[in-house]
């Protein structure tokens, strides 16, 4: 935090930069001591509980055009969503709606309003355990970066698995999130699901989150199966395991109930004061069970 | 008849301080400023238990923009404040004994540097054993908190001797129960603006629920005479018990008086987490035993209440809960045994329901369990063993008789949602998805009213015609969010015949009210009906005598009606009467004001046990739940209350108080605790700490207020302001154990218990013929 002669604490330099390039490079100048801010709700709440001290140069990436961009690609299917585009953007954005259902429910399930109109879809990524993140999952979701130049991709999927532990990725500016809409083969239908379970109804954070997406062929076989599971300090991830062993079976009570054991088994939530593991891992399995059982009716 | 605004008619009237709430327009006392004042910082101990060696304040007294630290050294008068018993230190000498425990205070140009002198400010600790469990506390291992040791207080009733009556019962009940430590999340949290006049009078501005306790605190401390100040308390945002006891105050006395400044405290909602009571947590076992026909022979209970490092009213707290576990039944042999334990968690202290809300769910539960072993219906137990209107109160001693228990128990049995008990069990939705299940519970309470017997419980109040021609109300009771003022004013426009126009309401200022006791203990209208009832021939008399010499009519042929004095005309209709005289020409006729006063107490039992009640609210509650075994979540779908409490005053005010007392038992029930760890919140804010949304209140709430009393009772209205927060939380235990035959024996519920146990079972209906 920055700080006066005799120490008494002022409020960070708030740089507002026009482009990426412009803003990495701030970021580049100032180090540990500039961090990037979209929304700023995370932040805020990091600063007051003293996870995070006050930077002494906030870069707001608000007025970067680039990252404000939200569009569909018709050829490729591939929607493209700007770091800048706020929760409540996406919870009644159309296109995505009728492209990434999954995505608007979880977006009408984070914070509250107030909260959902500054907060970022770039921010929840970021935060590595979001609640947008187990419905981006089921989209085959890449990254798009600036770090000096636009060209950087990962997926999603990667980058949750070491960012954890790699810090490397806060020199960069996330510019976007592409997501690939899945196509329907013919003669299927398909269903999804979404599902936040918090302490409380509403302005909760998650307990369990879990994102389902599957395709159902004529004589009930499943298809193109993707469940993701997050919740809490949990950082989501795709049940792979589970999503092979479904694929191509009937969702009958028996392939449900090796699902449960499956999910039991290998789900790795993590705990905290409030809610223990073993609960996370029964209302995880519980979610899933329940969404085959109606999927399969 | 359910209450609702279309049933009240022209009685739903707009409270007179809504407008002004819901547009933001209206100042809370926390809002006040003042272009010289300063703002001041408590320095709070981050130790739960240790032991100060040293306080260094130098650098922070050196830094700009500083205008003053102060420590224990700085106090006047007493170092202690507490409503009951004074031990609470104002700023700690020697030992801190919870993590808000104050150590110093700070008063500066602006909140940054009042936070940056915090920090400048050095202790020194020599960190003590932390007692984090109340019944670690009585052991006689646990380090010793107080000079008397760590139990504030105990307090026991018997009568019989329950354990050779328990070897008679056909059945016996052993459980144990806890009940979580929840806080009153006021939205206002705690501040004030604190000003020494040219005068030298101080005047404080800021909540609590009574403003002449805090004008004695205050004085005590800071060593000069009461008269010397001035406690303007309302309008407050929300206090539920939480602001009655002193917060900021005597850190912004103390300092306005340093520094000669205005200062101004307003903490954050950190702060007021750390530093602010919350409702008793309590371990509550019980042992109930009936003889083969489901009548109650005994009943034995333990009460264990963590009640923190400090008294305030901790031991009255204590008392209320032994009063009500006893509860509204009849007992042969009665055993309770209750204690009130020192640690070094959190502030607990007075809270809507005081000590009752932990009681009735127990009681309650006892019965539930009961029931089930007699193979007998849980409301068919309670009425076989419900007090008879003559019987005497919980401690055997005189209390009010009326119907209420009987009544409230016919209504809520006859409601449509007990009604549908039990037939969701045999037609569930077919097409219902096989993890939800519903279920129907209900429980009772008797809820006393007054702070009981032994404790001072003065009322008192004016009526003035002002010389401006005014009809002042001046009451001392404070204005919380609960509709006291728009109370106030329907009581004067239906029993005086005012128009709102006419009045003038004076409430929260000591300067003007006389002491008519706490805004406490579901207390006020009583006090204002009571007041009025008092005030009605005395005002009548004055202003209609002096009225009649001017008008030249018999003071027996006028009245008052909207506007100002009329003549009463015999076999005419009284509303087309013209009006004689305004009230403002009459106060010019007279040419000073008229005063009337009343003094009195609140109605006691003749008993000689310190709390025993004589007034009482009676309720039944019913509801019905949705329980998901997905998640372990439960739903309040609907929910009934039976309320008997004489008269209802302000049927708008009536159903707020019922709902929002039910909300706050949702809270208790399902969301709430503040949790604690090795002395330390875990839940700091209210990003952890869960009060319900507007989510979970998508049920429905029918409120069926009973308000007959008997012929010759002349105590008007009972409480209101508790009963609707105390017999939700065991209703809604009874409605799960319905719905999925679990029992619920800790609150808030634990989802983990009612998870389905296995795939199995979870898609029972689903995939059972597949």
């Amino acid at each position: 935090m920055a700080a006066n002669a005799q120490g008494v604490a002022e409020a960070p330099f708030v740089w507002h930069p026009s482009n990426t390039a412009e803003a990495w490079q701030l970021k580049q100048t100032f180090g540990a001591e500039g961090v990037f801010t979209a929304g700023g709700t995370l932040l805020r709440t990091q600063w007051e509980s003293g996870l995070a001290a006050m930077p002494t140069h906030l870069i707001n990436v608000g007025a970067i055009e680039e990252l404000h961009r939200l569009g569909m690609d018709g050829e490729s299917q591939t929607g493209h969503i700007g770091t800048m585009i706020t929760l409540s953007e996406i919870r009644t954005s159309p296109l995505i709606h009728k492209n990434f259902p999954l995505l608007t429910e979880a977006a009408r399930n984070i914070a509250a309003p107030s909260i959902r109109n500054l907060a970022t879809i770039g921010g929840n990524v970021l935060s590595m355990v979001g609640d947008s993140i187990p419905a981006l999952l089921l989209y085959d979701p890449v990254l798009h970066w600036h770090d000096g130049s636009n060209g950087l991709e990962e997926p999603l999927s990667e980058w949750l698995s070491t960012a954890a532990v790699h810090a490397a990725w806060k020199e960069r500016l996330l510019i976007a999130v592409e997501l690939a809409k899945p196509t329907l083969d013919t003669n299927t239908k398909r269903f999804v699901a979404y599902h936040k379970v918090g302490r409380r109804d509403a302005f909760t954070p998650s307990v369990i989150t879990a994102a389902i997406s599957l395709q159902l062929d004529p004589d009930h076989r499943l298809s193109d199966v993707r469940i993701a599971l997050g919740g809490g300090q949990t950082i989501p991830s795709r049940l792979e395991a589970v999503e092979a062993f479904l694929t191509g079976k009937p969702a009958d009570k028996k392939a449900i109930t090796q699902v449960y054991g499956m999910i039991l088994e290998s789900f790795e939530p993590k705990g905290d004061a409030f809610v223990p593991v073993s609960y996370r891992k029964k209302a995880a399995a519980n979610l899933i069970a329940s969404e085959l059982w109606k999927a399969s009716r | 008849m359910l209450l609702n605004r279309k049933g009240s008619g022209a009685r739903w009237r707009v409270r007179p301080d809504g407008p002004d709430k819901v547009t933001g327009k209206l100042a809370y006392l926390t809002d006040m400023t003042n272009p010289d004042m300063l703002i001041g910082r408590v320095l709070r101990s981050p130790h739960p238990h240790a032991r100060i060696k040293a306080i260094r304040t130098d650098q922070a007294a050196a830094l700009d923009g500083v205008h003053a630290v102060i420590t224990h050294k700085d106090v006047p008068g007493l170092n202690r404040y507490g409503i009951a018993h004074p031990d609470q230190p104002v700023l700690c000498e020697e030992f801190v004994r919870y993590v808000g425990d104050a150590v110093a205070a700070v008063a500066a140009e602006s909140a940054e540097i009042a936070e940056q002198a915090l920090k400048l400010i050095e202790v020194d600790y020599e960190l003590l054993t932390i007692v984090d469990d109340a019944e670690f506390a009585l052991t006689g291992d646990a380090p010793q908190l107080h000079p008397q040791g760590n139990l504030l207080h105990r307090k026991t009733f018997s009568r019989g001797e329950v354990n050779a009556a328990f070897e008679q019962c056909a059945h016996v009940v052993e459980e144990t129960y806890y009940t979580p430590r929840q806080m009153h999340t006021y939205m206002e949290t705690e501040g004030g603006l604190f000003i020494f006049g040219e005068d030298g009078r101080l005047t404080v501005y800021a909540p609590t629920q009574h403003g002449f306790m805090d004008r004695m605190q205050l004085s005590r401390i800071l060593a000069i005479p009461q008269s010397e100040i001035r406690i303007v308390s309302s309008p407050i945002g929300g206090s539920f018990g939480g602001k009655d006891e002193l917060n900021v105050q005597p850190y912004g006395a103390l300092l306005a008086r340093v520094t000669n400044r205005p200062v101004k405290f307003h903490n954050s909602r950190w702060e007021s987490v750390r530093a602010g009571l919350k409702r008793h947590p309590m371990k509550i076992s019980m042992k109930t035993g009936v003889d083969g026909n489901g009548r109650l022979i005994a009943h034995q209970v333990r009460i264990i209440a963590d009640t923190g490092p400090y008294a305030t009213l901790g031991a009255e707290v204590l008392n209320f809960a032994v009063e009500h576990v006893i509860g509204p039944y009849r007992y042969e042999h009665v055993d309770v045994d209750g204690y009130s334990v020192f640690t070094n968690n959190g502030m607990s202290g007075e809270f809507r329901g005081f000590g009752g809300n932990q009681a009735i769910f127990a009681l309650e539960g006892q019965f539930d369990r009961l029931a089930e072993k007699l193979g007998m219906d849980p409301w068919e137990l309670r009425l076989l063993n419900m007090r008879k209107p003559d019987d005497p109160g919980p401690f055997d001693q005189p209390i009010a008789q009326t119907e209420g228990a009987k009544q409230v128990s016919a209504a809520m049995t006859a409601s449509s949602l007990w009604q549908e008990r039990g037939k969701h069990l045999g037609a569930e939705d077919e097409h219902a998805e096989p993890w939800i299940r519903t279920g129907v519970g209900a429980a009772f309470t008797m809820h006393g009213a007054g702070l009981g017997f032994g404790i001072p419980d003065p009322g008192a109040g004016k009526l003035v015609l002002a010389s401006d021609g005014k009809i002042e109300a001046v009451f001392s009771y404070e204005e919380f969010g609960q509709g006291l003022i728009a109370t106030l004013e329907q009581m004067l426009v239906e029993q005086f015949g005012f128009a709102s126009e006419d009045i003038r309401i004076v409430i929260g200022d000591s300067d003007a009210v006389m002491d008519g006791g706490s805004t406490t203990a579901s207390r006020a209208t009583s006090m204002m009906w009571k007041s009025l009832q008092n005030l009605r021939p005395l005002f009548e008399e004055a202003v209609l005598t002096k009225a009649s010499a001017i008008v030249e009519l018999p003071a027996g042929q006028l009245r008052f009606g909207e506007g100002g004095i009329y003549a009463i005309e015999q076999g005419s209709d009284a509303h087309a009467a013209e009006r004689l005289m305004t009230y403002r020409e009459l106060a010019v006729a007279i040419g000073e004001p008229v005063t009337c006063t009343t003094q009195f107490h609140f109605p006691t039992s003749t008993t000689d046990l310190v709390g025993a009640h004589f007034l009482y609210t009676y309720s039944a509650v019913a509801v019905k739940v949705e329980v998901n075994q997905l998640t372990g979540r439960i739903r309040v779908l609907h929910q009934y209350h039976a309320v008997a409490a004489g008269p209802v005053i302000n049927p708008q005010g009536f159903l707020g108080q019922i709902e929002g007392g039910s909300s706050m038992a949702l809270g208790f029930a399902l969301t709430e605790d503040a949790v604690m760890s090795e002395g330390q919140y875990v839940t700091k804010n209210l990003d952890t700490y869960l009060v319900p949304t507007i989510a979970e209140h998508r049920g429905t709430i029918d409120v069926h207020p009973i308000e007959d009393l008997p012929q010759e009772d002349n105590h008007g209205p009972r409480g209101i302001g508790e009963v609707g927060s105390v017999t939700l939380a065991p209703a809604i235990a009874a409605a799960i154990y319905d719905a999925v035959g679990i029992r619920v024996t800790k609150l808030p519920v634990d989802p983990e218990i009612l998870l389905a146990a296995s795939v199995d079972q979870l898609l029972e209906k689903a995939v059972s013929g597949e």
